[in-house]
């Protein structure tokens, strides 16, 4: 099978019996902002806004070369940003507004105690 | 905050590359995430404290609570045979509040049969009752082979499995999560329910390991 067959064949997320590298225990403690990520997506689920198969199929939908770049997080935070643009729950727009008001807070905040 | 902010410094970013503390500016991620969560309170469709409140719910969750599920099912006849028929039911019968809508089935160790829980498609695993999964379970080494050659991924986390033993392995999914109750060790009789709950690990609920006594317990 060539790659561009295996890549329509299988998707991302489906790599039960394909062969891997060895096991790696290293592991890592949740940072403060994955763990609010982790508990944003229980709450999400909660109030039926995204429940956990449309997110596996969001964190999916982002495609293999993202999904290969991104931390398991940070893959968690971009497909729900997705998933409430197409839901048009949040727009693109007010999502980057508001990063930038909360980039700015921060180095405001840094200049003052630095 | 304390304990998050020592985390902070202490930890790895999951890339690798080392992380600063607090006082660092947030990248991108968590500014996305501080972005949507905002606007999601703002709008009304969460509540300001819902993140916090299932914050400490997921702090709350560990392999203890899995243990003591196990070492019940070791001196209760009864409990087992419930845990058994229904996992979620009798987990919830026995305190352990189950904060997401998914299924638990205990899959039982025996002299024939040997368990082994994956999510080959992503993460799915028992929160309620072990916690947050282990990075290993998350990443592709074991999701790709724990389904083809789980003789051999057992043998990573050393343990040998014997031939004749069959080896089941289990695949979660988003509603169906699984649970292994491991075969109580020998020599173990005289136990009480918290001793043996001290034998039973993260690792022999997922199926990679199984609980051993030291000699030395035994003849004490």
């Amino acid at each position: 099978m060539n790659s561009i067959e295996a890549l329509v064949t299988r998707l991302p997320n489906d790599i039960g019996g394909l062969p891997a590298d060895r096991i790696d225990w290293q592991d890592h403690e949740l940072l403060p902002w994955e763990k609010r990520c982790h508990a944003l997506a229980d709450v999400l689920d909660f109030r039926k806004i995204i429940n956990t198969e449309e997110k596996r199929r969001g964190v999916e939908a982002l495609g293999s070369e993202l999904i290969g770049k991104l931390s398991y997080y940070e893959r968690w935070i971009l497909c729900f940003a997705i998933i409430l643009f197409q839901k048009q729950i949040l727009t693109p727009e007010e999502v980057a507004r508001r990063i930038d008001e909360v980039r700015k807070e921060f180095e405001s905040e840094q200049s003052a105690n630095p | 905050m304390n304990q998050d902010h020592e985390s902070d410094i202490a930890h790895l970013h999951a890339h690798g590359e080392p992380r600063e503390g607090e006082e660092s500016p947030p990248q991108f991620f968590e500014l996305l995430e501080m972005a949507i969560r905002g606007l999601l309170v703002e709008r009304g469709l969460i509540g300001a404290n819902e993140i916090r409140r299932q914050i400490e719910v997921l702090d709350s969750r560990n392999p203890a609570l899995g243990a003591a599920v196990v070492a019940r099912a070791w001196v209760d006849p009864d409990f087992k045979e419930r845990l058994l028929k229904d996992g979620r039911r009798a987990c919830e019968d026995f305190g352990i509040s189950f904060y997401d809508d998914t299924d638990l089935i205990v899959l039982e160790n025996t002299d024939e049969v040997h368990n082994l829980i994956v999510c080959t498609l992503c993460s799915c695993y028992p929160r309620p009752v072990l916690g947050l999964p282990p990075d290993w379970y998350k990443l592709r080494p074991y999701r790709a082979r724990a389904v083809r050659e789980p003789r051999a991924v057992l043998k990573e986390f050393g343990t040998t499995i014997p031939d004749h033993v069959e080896i089941r392995v289990s695949d979660s999914t988003a509603v169906v999560r699984f649970l292994v109750l491991p075969k109580r060790p020998e020599g173990t009789e005289a136990w009480g329910e918290s001793e043996l709950a001290s034998l039973v690990t993260r690792d022999t609920m997922i199926g990679v390991a199984l609980p051993r006594v030291l000699n030395e317990e035994i003849s004490q």
